[in-house]
């Protein structure tokens, strides 16, 4: 047994500031530095097959982030993170397209003015509980694609809009090797962001609003504050990792943002465990990995024994889908509180080898 | 001793860099189909040729000597998933000669891509703006390296509209016709509306707002009842067969009495026999001078390229298949073209689509319809042949004895000559 509440004995802290430190010891500071450092290091290494995965789990880590405060630390519910996504992609390409603004500004703007629309939509978010709640973010999906779809100025309409590349005074960053500096900024970024944002007093107010929203009243949380202030929190990361996908791509199509994609991103969360910083990485990791995992899978299978005596053929295609599904359920069945669980108990095991008991 | 192993090091290093110079002398391909997204219906048939043609040209020998390395891959119909495939095909240590593309959406977000990197791209959509090199016309964004086999939808629909004009007058009806555009809001069908609404307004229809259905099946009552109730009596059909047939079964039994014009993918043969008598009547073009066991010599041709995925010979081949062995068999003689002059480079690849007149694949006489591109024009073609689908009795059983017995029969309508017109250009 080893959760995060254990704490060995001999090991206590004098001060909060103690308390609320990211790192409980140096090794463990240094081992992430050490990593950031390994990771910079990556791209020389890496073929373009691994590099542009990495890029992705990277850009999606961002809006699953962004999503797991809205779930994971104030038990909200939204069932329309894809369309804050593509808002956040659309809005980039339009304001580095027709306004003298380079990619390097558009970015954060695009977060900016999706975390004003997250507001709006927020607003019912803070008199809605449970299913409703998830009905009127479904209405936020629909709305946003329709209008993606017809209005023609700013996203195309129905055919895909172009975006620039990452550009900055003048400079041009090409390819993936440069672009994955730019992702590893932000995701840094990002997760420092909200690693800090939970030892404030906000971040301790959406995580009571979660645990019980009628005591968090008594103490004098402002909830319609809090709840709307974590949709707009949710669209604002949705937005930047949208315009990340925005230039990486340069093209934006509204096509696989679907409700399915807005599912996608809480299955990253579900299976990196709801309310932890450091698995909503390992959840996208795995979520990404598995339909590039299960592509390599069946095109092993392809005119194998398996294949032939099931007589599958272009089926195998869809028996990647159906994998995936399966691989869910498993999770929640098995490993509800997620791999940041399992990752904590790895790490407890060896930490205490061989006498863990 | 010493300098017998260093030789014989030497020697077994050498013969490895001849080993895989000799594994790597192959013609990469990009091939892009859609088997399970919205056109899946007509992507099957279309992707399966390309790999059958492809498959066979390989069997006989490849291209200048060098086997053809086809990567093809299921996108689902969905741009995100091209562009990143694209990405892998354009990246510099394993950049394809050519690829084999498909939809409109994802051939038009790739073409500013391919025009930078220089990879020629036949793709499945004939969409107009592809077919403008320049970008001379104003109307379209320069797409120097996008092929495709056919006319453009938007000169298809020309020409159905210019046969509708003449069907009214024969007819002897009163009044102006009344002509609607449908499809769904997707680049693919949106494509050629509003050059199809400029011509229908010019040759005298009163064209009505259009109507949307979506590339899935589904039940379009009300899509049918507004056509009855706005009286239309021309109406075009943007989408793929597997939609349109639910269209055309919603309307039969709604009792509208219109005339659909399908586009060149809005109807086949599995169309047909899925929509029974409610297919009767619909006029589409077809790319092939012949169909499936036509009369022609270059038929069998397509018959061996069938029998690479199909060793019985048995199964009953669409009209996009045989289309798709045309597209294939292009761009295979302008890959030879290239590896004899200067080698299988992207730049080299397009320069061979510019090298032949009144072109028809070598082997597919009377099947392909001649077809020429010039560093100015990328279309084609100007001729459309109508056709018009021939439903006499039940449509359920095997497609080759209904083809057979003549159940469902495809009777040409006429043949339209478009001019080359400067302003039907690029849209």
């Amino acid at each position: 047994m080893a959760g995060p509440s254990l704490i060995p004995a001999g090991d206590f802290r004098t001060s909060y500031a103690a308390d609320t430190t990211i790192f409980p010891a140096t090794t463990s500071r240094n081992f992430a530095i050490v990593g950031v450092l390994l990771l910079c290091l990556l791209p020389q290494f890496l073929s373009g097959y691994w590099l542009s995965i990495l890029i992705q789990i990277g850009i999606f880590s961002i809006a699953a982030l962004g999503l797991n405060i809205l779930v994971g630390f104030t038990g909200q519910i939204s069932i329309g993170h894809a369309a804050f996504f593509l808002l956040g992609a659309f809005t980039s390409a339009y304001i580095s397209n027709n306004a003298p603004i380079p990619v390097f500004f558009a970015i954060p703007l695009a977060g900016v003015v999706t975390a004003l629309v997250g507001l709006i939509f927020g607003i019912p978010a803070a008199r809605l509980k449970g299913l409703y709640l998830v009905i009127a973010t479904l209405a936020a999906q629909y709305i946003l694609l329709d209008f993606f779809s017809r209005a023609e100025w700013f996203s195309g309409g129905s055919v895909p809009a172009s975006a620039n590349p990452f550009s900055i005074f003048g400079y041009t960053l090409r390819g993936d090797k440069q672009y994955f500096y730019v992702v590893l900024a932000y995701v840094l970024a990002s997760y420092i962001l909200v690693t800090n944002l939970m030892r404030t007093r906000d971040g301790r107010a959406l995580v009571a609003i979660r645990d019980h929203y009628l005591s968090a009243e008594i103490m004098g949380i402002n909830l319609t504050k809090y709840r709307t202030l974590s949709f707009g929190l949710a669209a604002f990361f949705a937005g930047i990792a949208g315009a990340l996908y925005a230039h990486y791509q340069l093209v934006v199509s509204q096509e696989g943002f679907g409700i399915e994609r807005s599912i996608l991103f809480l299955a990253m969360i579900i299976i990196g465990g709801t309310g932890s910083i450091m698995g909503t990485l390992m959840g996208t990791a795995f979520v990404v990995l598995l339909p590039e995992s299960m592509e390599w899978i069946s095109l092993h299978l392809k005119g194998g024994a398996i294949d032939q005596a099931l007589s599958l053929n272009n089926n195998l295609t869809f028996l990647r889908e159906i994998a995936i599904g399966l691989i869910i359920i498993v999770f929640l069945m098995f490993e509800p509180d997620g791999l940041a669980h399992r990752w904590r108990q790895i790490k407890a095991y060896w930490k205490l080898y061989p006498f863990s008991y | 001793m010493k300098t017998k192993a260093l030789l014989s090091t030497a020697s077994l290093a050498l013969a490895i860099a001849a080993f895989s110079a000799g594994a790597q002398a192959q013609i990469a391909i990009g091939h892009l189909e859609d088997r399970s997204g919205g056109t899946a219906d007509v992507g099957t048939p279309f992707g399966q040729a390309v790999a059958d043609t492809f498959a066979w040209v390989n069997k006989n020998g490849g291209v200048g000597g060098k086997q053809l390395n086809v990567d093809t891959n299921d996108y689902g119909y969905q741009v995100p998933r091209a562009i990143a495939l694209y990405k892998k095909w354009s990246a510099p240590d394993n950049k394809v000669a050519a690829i084999m593309g498909w939809g409109t959406a994802d051939t038009e977000a790739l073409t500013g891509f391919l025009a930078q990197d220089k990879i020629p791209d036949m793709s499945g959509s004939y969409a107009a703006a592809l077919s403008d090199p320049e970008g001379a016309s104003g109307k379209a964004k320069p797409a120097p390296y996008n092929f495709f086999y056919g006319p453009t939808y938007s000169d298809a629909l020309r020409a159905m509209l210019m046969w509708a004009a003449e069907d009214w007058k024969a007819k002897g009806k009163p009044g102006k016709p009344k002509y609607v555009h449908m499809g769904a809001n997707h680049p693919y069908p949106n494509a050629p509306k509003a050059a199809g609404e400029a011509l229908a307004t010019e040759l005298g229809f009163e064209v009505l707002p259009p109507l949307v259905f979506a590339l899935s099946p589904g039940d379009y009552s009300s899509q049918c009842l507004s056509l009855k109730s706005s009286g239309a009596n021309y109406a075009y059909l943007g989408n793929t067969p597997q939609s349109n047939v639910s269209v055309l079964k919603a309307c039969k039994a709604a009792n509208v009495d219109v005339q659909f014009l399908g586009n060149v993918w809005g109807m086949d043969e599995n169309g047909a026999k899925a929509a029974g008598d409610a297919a009767d009547g619909v006029v589409f073009p077809l790319r092939t001078a012949v169909g499936w066991g036509g009369d022609a010599p270059g038929m069998k041709t397509v018959m061996e390229i069938s029998k690479m995925s199909d060793p019985t010979g048995k199964v009953y081949r669409p009209v996009h298949y045989v289309a798709a062995v045309c597209s294939a068999l292009y761009m295979k003689e302008a890959l030879d073209w290239a590896a004899k002059n200067g080698g299988a480079t992207g730049e080299n690849v397009a320069k061979g689509f510019y090298q032949k007149k009144d072109w028809v694949p070598s082997g597919m006489e009377g099947v392909c319809n001649p077809s020429t591109w010039t560093e100015k024009d990328h279309r084609g073609t100007m001729k459309v042949d109508l056709y018009r689908t021939k439903v006499s009795g039940a449509t359920d059983g095997d497609i080759n004895d209904l083809m057979g017995k003549g159940t469902i029969k495809l009777e040409k309508v006429k043949s339209v000559e478009l001019p080359r017109k400067p302003e039907w250009f690029g849209w």
